[in-house]
């Protein structure tokens, strides 16, 4: 019993602290993504609050919290309340299963970077991300106006293309470790050569269009095309409703879509020993940057597609791509035993 | 009539459809970007000078020797002395304006028989800036100076009057009259913004 409640104290500590941290990353990613597109065109992006606009996202955070936050008149009010939090808590809950590093013993306490190791992590993950589909829906919806509501649908129906894609492309790296636990997945992939990316090529494509498709950014982001529909399905929310669903999508979602690609291909937190005992976190850390920005970096770059050719890459090209993998690594995985 | 000419889309080759040759492409156009320099100015720490014929806000031109012969016509007419506006309220600009009831011009006149400009206000709230008063003017008088940050918090602000005008055009016309019509002041400033310009002719 004690034991119990020791643990759930643990427990409860580390997600404060994985949902605190995940909060200020969040924020600061903004910063980021602000920085990188201003200069993507030429423009210096935020300069002003602190050195080089540093102190940017906490004045933004401030300001979204301060803002007056108006609820329309007629839009069903349960579901508005309930779709920001939809949005948002399942996209941060990925986070539980997610592991940042390999246990460590400080001061004879041994610690666990992540939350939970269930040994069905990688279907967990996949479930909370279809969870926060809801959300969207809910919003474009409860709304009760017209371009929420094709907003709300657009990203439902890229959405449910595109989930099945992912699901279909995580089963070849899944094949290959024998397991849907992330932290043996990534003890699967040992060495430079041993990362998952060398032998699932296709998966990763289709598992890199799928995140943008998930994440809604370019040349996926149908669901809140400025020009068309005025912000897609958070057109009625103001204050920090509105805020919650870039910072949940735009941001915690690449985040931890990205993390998972990390663990799933480039070998997690697998490196050369160079930094002494953080030198897992440091890789970790270094990899996941590299993947958000790669990211970005594509945000910046394309146009967007029109929904009938999103949805069009998603069930004839991605779905068939993922089976043709499957098909190629059960047969590899047979003759290897 | 129009002909309408009909352009097939370019056909990509599966070499281009397989490895994603133009995403790549525009992946590194969008590097190079991120590694020049700003092109931005620090707006309320760094102004540029906007060059002469910029269209801001507007002025009267005052008396002073440099009329045009037009203006030298008009004026035994008027009762307007030297370092006063050139204004002849002949509503020329006012007829111009694509909003004429920004204008408010009047006259009067003076026992001696000549005319007097008693009043020439702008509303620029409405102003749209296009400068065809400027070009209506016939004595060159009302004028579009470099001036632009007349953002106010009061409407009453956003009105100009005669004498306002006049101080603008005597500070416009002692800082740049002799300054040659071009709209960069010197192609250093201009190639900073927007590079070498290479003709196709020889000059």
């Amino acid at each position: 019993m004690k034991e119990l409640i020791l643990i759930s104290i643990g427990i409860g500590i580390k997600s404060l602290i994985f949902i605190i941290g995940m909060f200020l990353l969040a924020a600061y990613l903004t910063l980021i993504e602000r920085k990188f597109a201003g200069h993507v065109q030429q423009r210096p992006g935020p300069l002003h609050v602190g050195f080089h606009g540093l102190l940017q996202p906490i004045a933004d955070a401030l300001k979204v919290l301060t803002k007056e936050d108006i609820v329309p008149n007629f839009v069903d009010k349960y579901l508005f309340y309930l779709a920001s939090l939809m949005a948002f808590v399942p996209a941060i809950m990925i986070l539980a299963v997610i592991p940042f590093g390999e246990p460590i013993n400080i001061f004879g306490y041994e610690i666990k970077p992540y939350i939970s190791d269930v040994n069905v992590g990688l279907i967990l993950a996949l479930a909370f991300g279809s969870i926060s589909i809801y959300g969207v829906i809910f919003a474009g919806w409860a709304s009760n106006s017209k371009y929420p509501m094709i907003g709300g649908l657009r990203k439902a129906a890229v959405l449910i293309g595109y989930e099945v894609a992912l699901g279909f492309a995580l089963v070849g790296p899944i094949m290959l470790a024998g397991t849907f636990s992330l932290r043996e997945i990534v003890e699967a992939q040992q060495g430079f050569f041993g990362a998952f990316i060398w032998y699932q090529p296709l998966a990763f494509i289709v598992f890199l269009f799928s995140i943008l498709a998930e994440t809604g950014r370019t040349p996926f982001d149908v669901q809140e095309a400025e020009a068309e529909l005025v912000a897609g399905y958070n057109t009625e929310y103001s204050g920090m409703k509105f805020g919650l669903f870039p910072l949940a999508e735009w941001y915690i979602a690449t985040f931890v879509l990205s993390a998972i690609a990390v663990i799933l291909f480039f070998g997690g937190w697998n490196g050369p020993h160079i930094f002494g005992p953080i030198s897992p976190y440091i890789w970790f850390l270094a990899k996941l940057f590299l993947v958000f920005m790669f990211l970005l970096w594509v945000h910046w770059t394309l146009p967007r597609y029109r929904v009938d050719q999103i949805t069009e890459i998603a069930w004839k090209v991605m779905l068939p791509l993922t089976f043709i993998n499957i098909f190629i690594t059960a047969i590899i995985v047979i003759i290897k035993g | 009539m129009v002909k309408v000419k009909y352009v097939a889309r370019p056909k990509l080759s599966n070499m281009e459809r397989i490895f994603f040759i133009d995403f790549i492409h525009g992946l590194k156009t969008t590097f190079k970007n991120l590694l020049r320099k700003t092109i931005t100015t620090r707006y309320p720490y760094e102004k540029l000078t906007p060059p002469k014929r910029f269209r801001g806000t507007h002025a009267h031109r005052v008396k002073d020797g440099k009329e045009p012969p037009s203006f030298v016509v008009l004026e035994k007419f008027m009762e307007i002395h030297e370092g006063e506006s050139r204004c002849v309220a002949c509503y020329m600009c006012q007829q111009a304006c694509p909003i004429p009831s920004l204008f408010r011009i009047e006259a009067e006149q003076l026992p001696n028989g000549k005319k007097r400009v008693t009043r020439f206000d702008m509303n620029l709230l409405n102003c749209l800036y296009c400068g065809l008063c400027v070009d209506a003017c016939p004595v060159d008088c009302i004028i579009m100076t470099d001036e632009f940050e007349n953002a106010s918090d009061k409407r009453a602000d956003c009105v100009i009057h005669m004498d306002d005008m006049c101080e603008r055009g005597v500070s416009f016309d002692r800082r740049r009259y002799n300054e040659p019509d071009r709209i960069w002041i010197d192609d250093k400033a201009r190639e900073k913004l927007w590079g070498q310009i290479k003709w196709t002719y020889t000059q």
